[in-house]
């Protein structure tokens, strides 16, 4: 199941609120202590509705997922229980995790590696669960916080249960490190200003999504996928520029979503985007693109390799080595990694220092163009296609355009420009109008930006249900991790 | 806090009325703008259950068969229309969208060496020379293509859309094979007759847009290499140049990618020249109309435009009604293969439909899957059979004052041994009649060519090739039922999903997979 999926929105929604509503009166009803009332049916209904919407989509993986958190949180108490040994319980949990993603993500791309090395290997078949990206990287994350002592282990399997496999955040993230919410699994509120904001980030996610990105995964697949075989110059351009936008706004609309709905639950996930096309330097970007991605490799492989202080190349290339293969199994995406490890490193010595001094629209439009080159690499995972599209965007091509490229621009013209508008940080600014022009008087202030919010809503629900019926393929791009 | 209450008061509250209308209200099972049957709920099985099939199937038909789904349909094309930049007048804005080549342009399998040879030897025969059409009955008008590579020609009320073509000359060889051998196969005592006939985008595409490259292929050069190709006993019909005459009349349908009656007549007349039979006037007919006509091009097109431009179906029923029609109606099981046979009996040829119905084109004979005869008042020894597609369905109506028994088979639904079939009922006449799509299609041909040796009355047909799209493609189109005015429920396929899904076998990327989108 996803998100922008009338099934999702209009009998799973409905029938989760419903039930977490009865279980929070449920709550209310049976604890001792009022201002700490228990959570435990608030959270069996979370749980039991999070593992349905898993197993909707695998339906004999979700046992996979329920064994992973199983053996996570028997590592995490063996670490609590045995101080001496806790760094191999450490060690055990982690090698346990990486064997289980290496096996269902990796194994046919190392048997498919080794095999064009010339040694026979059989290429396993196996198909990939869904969300096992997000779920093995939360599992280290717990592993690790705990063994750090930054949150306690879990008592109740079913709370880690819970952590984990929250349906907000299992298939597309963002990875919520345990030490987030580890308070907020037993002890939460939600007033009506949080369900308020968080119903209204839901919608502006579902509108990205749906009145968005999948308007502009047309036009990549028209030029990326089906015209492939006459791809022209400016088909490329244009091809890869649709992909910029859908990518961005498929997966910056799905954490909005998520964000949005833990939120209503009274979980306050970190942000996982900034506005990441208004970046400076290519450093400036992964600061503000998939946060949570680039945070746990921060956090939990270059700082605990050393840094900036040892071996500091090293680290940097291992940290993008494995951020590229995280988004695939496949070399383009290793490729994709290290591209930008490489210009990272080559910034550091060469933007960075004399950044003040450099127009800032100059470094926007280097950076925008490395990043667009990026998504080009990272696109295809079929070398030959890949070759075939970089020759056509450097002009290696039989025509400079065709009027294939001129219908994509005109006949979506007022799509390019809301996207252009959205990359924006036009919320903010729009928020800010109101207060400005009319300093103190808050309350009015406070009714336009209900209208407006009340007007933006309504649209986005409208037209997205409607652009939803008779649409078919909507799988997020992000799901494939 | 209030403003918060506010605010989830009334969002929430169309969310309510949404999800009241999604849960509880009936759900459709026919879409009149797609043509095509919705998605049932599916079946549950333990297996399907486990392998995730049971599950999505589930979403897509929550998805498919939402209550008002029409409604919401043509709202989601207003607004993908309202993305365009909106072009003013003089401005001659084009955007186009290949959606690559129809037919092959190798020589397809499923040809033996023998037909290949007699293909190949017959084009040095003479060319039967089909002079230039009339292509300019568009020029001037502006055009735009839609998302889905159907090319929209004209504004406002007169709007006209049109299917591309991009097949070569050489697509059409197994055609001829086969037509040259049902000339072998059925004996020099029956005279055999191709018609091939061109869509409207042959005539209908502004001069614009047959600049632009990679948009217009001319279909004469596939036509011309066809009928010179073809053994010379048998008898090649003109119908481009009968169509090409009358370009300034409405012979073919706007809304639909079928050509209108009127069309059909003018090429029924040219038949009859070549066959040396009388066709009356058309004043010698009486006119019937369907008004508020919209066809398959507004599904195919998901263009809003095409709605907005509805026409008038007019076709022509002989004044003479004594001629007797007795249908075998075949049944069909939800693949198009003919699992039975029922028993003949009377009906009318042309079926009622009511103003604003979107099967006009069904009035001939309602459906594909039977075998229509008509026995008329005429004596004159010649008894005709046409081996047609939908294409062939307008002609008969004006040949029932022609022959003395028509004939009417549909080389998909045709369960017996075609030779037989023509010795049993004394034909004389034998006519080809298929659009250019299907005489560019291996796959037709191999099919038809398979009625001349199949034995009697086995209903296995050879199995089609085309594979269901992948889950993550548009939903497979399905057949449309539709209560005629006369009480009888006919079962049509869409006959252009059909036809473009025998091109599929060979042609990779073809004018199906545009229908699909």
């Amino acid at each position: 199941m996803v998100f922008s999926d009338l099934f999702f929105l209009f009998v799973f929604l409905p029938a989760f609120i419903l039930l977490y509503r009865l279980g929070g009166w449920l709550d209310d009803r049976h604890s001792p202590d009022q201002l700490n009332p228990s959570h435990c049916w608030r959270n069996a209904v979370l749980v039991v509705f999070s593992l349905l919407f898993y197993a909707w989509g695998e339906p004999v993986y979700v046992l996979l997922m329920i064994v992973t958190v199983l053996l996570n949180y028997l590592s995490a108490l063996w670490m609590v229980r045995s101080v001496s040994t806790r760094k191999i319980a450490l060690v055990t949990g982690l090698v346990m995790n990486l064997l289980i993603l290496g096996s269902f993500k990796y194994l046919g791309f190392f048997a498919r590696t080794l095999d064009s090395l010339g040694l026979e290997v059989p290429v396993p078949e196996i198909s990939l669960p869904i969300g096992i990206s997000f779920y093995i990287f939360q599992s280290v994350s717990y592993l690790v916080d705990v063994y750090r002592s930054d949150a306690p282990a879990q008592r109740r399997y079913a709370d880690l249960l819970l952590y984990i496999s929250m349906f907000p955040q299992l298939i597309a993230g963002p990875i919520v490190r345990y030490d987030t919410i580890a308070r907020e699994i037993n002890s939460r509120n939600a007033s009506a200003e949080d369900i308020y904001d968080g119903v209204f980030r839901f919608l502006i996610g579902l509108g990205k999504k749906v009145i968005l990105a999948n308007q502009f995964s047309e036009i990549s697949d028209r030029f990326l996928v089906d015209g492939l075989g006459s791809l022209s110059t400016g088909g490329a351009w244009v091809g890869i520029l649709a992909f910029t936008f859908q990518i961005y706004f498929d997966f910056s609309g799905y954490s909005d979503m998520a964000i949005g709905i833990g939120r209503c639950l009274g979980f306050h996930f970190k942000e996982n985007f900034n506005h990441p096309y208004c970046c400076d330097t290519i450093t400036d970007f992964w600061r503000r693109w998939h946060m949570s991605l680039g945070s746990f490799f921060r956090d939990y492989v270059y700082i605990p390799l050393g840094g900036n202080r040892r071996r500091q190349w090293f680290n940097i290339l291992v940290v993008w080595f494995l951020t590229g293969m995280w988004h695939g199994a496949s070399w383009n995406f290793i490729i994709w990694g290290l591209y930008f490890g490489l210009i990272i490193m080559v910034e550091k010595f060469t933007i960075i220092p004399w950044k003040d001094r450099i127009p800032r629209p100059l470094l926007h439009v280097y950076a925008l163009l490395i990043v667009v080159l990026g998504w080009g690499i990272f696109y295809f995972d079929d070398m030959g296609a890949l070759a075939t599209f970089f020759q056509a965007i450097f002009g290696a091509s039989d025509h400079p355009t065709d009027f294939t490229v001129e219908g994509a621009l005109f006949d979506n013209f007022w799509l390019w420009i809301t996207a252009i508008l959205f990359c924006m940080p036009v919320r903010r600014w729009v928020s800010s109008v109101p207060e400005r022009l009319m300093p103190g008087h808050m309350g009015i202030v406070g009714n336009i930006t209900l209208l407006s919010r009340l007007v933006v809503a309504t649209v986005i629900l409208v037209i997205s249900v409607a652009l939803l019926i008779g649409a078919t393929n909507n799988a997020f791009l992000y799901t494939r991790f | 806090m209030k403003r918060a209450y506010i605010f989830l008061t009334l969002i929430g509250g169309l969310f309510l009325g949404l999800a009241i209308i999604f849960m509880f209200f009936p759900r459709p099972s026919f879409s009149e703008v797609e043509r095509r049957e919705l998605k049932e709920f599916p079946e549950f099985s333990f297996s399907r259950l486990f392998d995730g099939s049971f599950t999505s199937d589930v979403s897509s038909w929550f998805s498919d068969s939402q209550p008002f789904r029409d409604d919401f349909m043509t709202l989601s094309m207003t607004i993908k229309k309202g993305m365009a930049l909106q072009r003013g007048e003089g401005d001659d804005q084009f955007v186009f969208h290949q959606t690559g080549d129809v037919g092959a342009d190798l020589m397809p399998g499923g040809m033996d060496e023998a037909d290949k040879k007699a293909a190949y030897a017959l084009r040095e025969q003479a060319d039967r020379e089909i002079p230039e059409g009339d292509i300019s009955a568009a020029d001037g008008e502006e055009s735009k293509m839609s998302k889905s590579g159907i090319l929209i020609v004209g504004s406002g009320d007169k709007v006209r859309a049109l299917m591309n073509f991009g097949g070569s000359p050489a697509s059409g060889n197994p055609y001829v094979a086969m037509v040259n051998a049902y000339h072998q196969a059925l004996g020099p005592r029956v005279k055999v007759y191709s018609m091939v006939v061109p869509i409207a985008m042959e005539f209908y595409c502004p001069e614009e847009a047959r600049k632009r490259p990679g948009l217009y292929k001319s279909q004469l050069p596939t036509i011309k290499h066809i009928y010179s190709s073809l053994s010379p006993e048998v008898h090649a019909v003109n119908a481009y140049t009968a169509l090409s005459d009358h370009v300034h009349e409405d012979i073919y349908l706007r809304t639909d990618h079928h050509w209108a009656p009127l069309g059909a007549y003018y090429a029924a007349c040219e038949f009859a020249r070549v066959a040396g039979v009388h066709v009356p006037q058309l004043s010698e007919f009486d006119e019937n109309v369907i008004h508020r006509f919209i066809g398959s091009m507004y599904g195919y097109s998901k263009d809003i435009s095409v709605k907005n431009a509805p026409e008038d179906f007019v076709y022509h029923t002989p004044k003479d009604k004594s001629y007797t029609t007795t249908f075998t109606v075949m049944d069909v099981d939800k693949d198009f293969r003919v699992v039975g046979e029922g028993r003949p009996f009377k009906t009318q040829f042309f079926k009622k439909f009511k103003d604003g119905s979107g099967n006009a084109y069904l009035t001939f004979m309602g459906s594909d899957f039977l075998i229509a005869k008509v026995e008329t008042g005429v004596k004159n020894g010649r008894k005709l059979a046409i081996l047609k597609d939908s294409y062939g369905n307008a002609v008969p109506g004006y040949l029932f004052g022609s022959f003395e028994e028509v004939h009417v088979l549909d080389f998909r639904y045709f369960p017996h041994n075609i030779v037989d079939y023509c010795r049993r009922n004394g034909i004389t006449d034998f006519l080809f009649v298929n659009n250019i799509f299907n005489a560019c299609s291996s796959g037709v041909a191999a099919r038809s060519k398979a009625l001349l040796t199949r034995k009697d009355s086995s209903f296995s047909l050879p199995a089609k090739k085309n594979e269901a799209p992948a889950a993550t493609e548009a939903p497979v189109e399905d057949t449309q039922a539709e209560e005629a005015e006369d009480g009888q429920t006919s079962v049509v396929a869409t006959e252009a999903e059909e036809e473009e899904e025998e091109e599929e076998d060979d042609d990779g990327k073809s004018v199906g997979e545009m229908a699909k989108k």
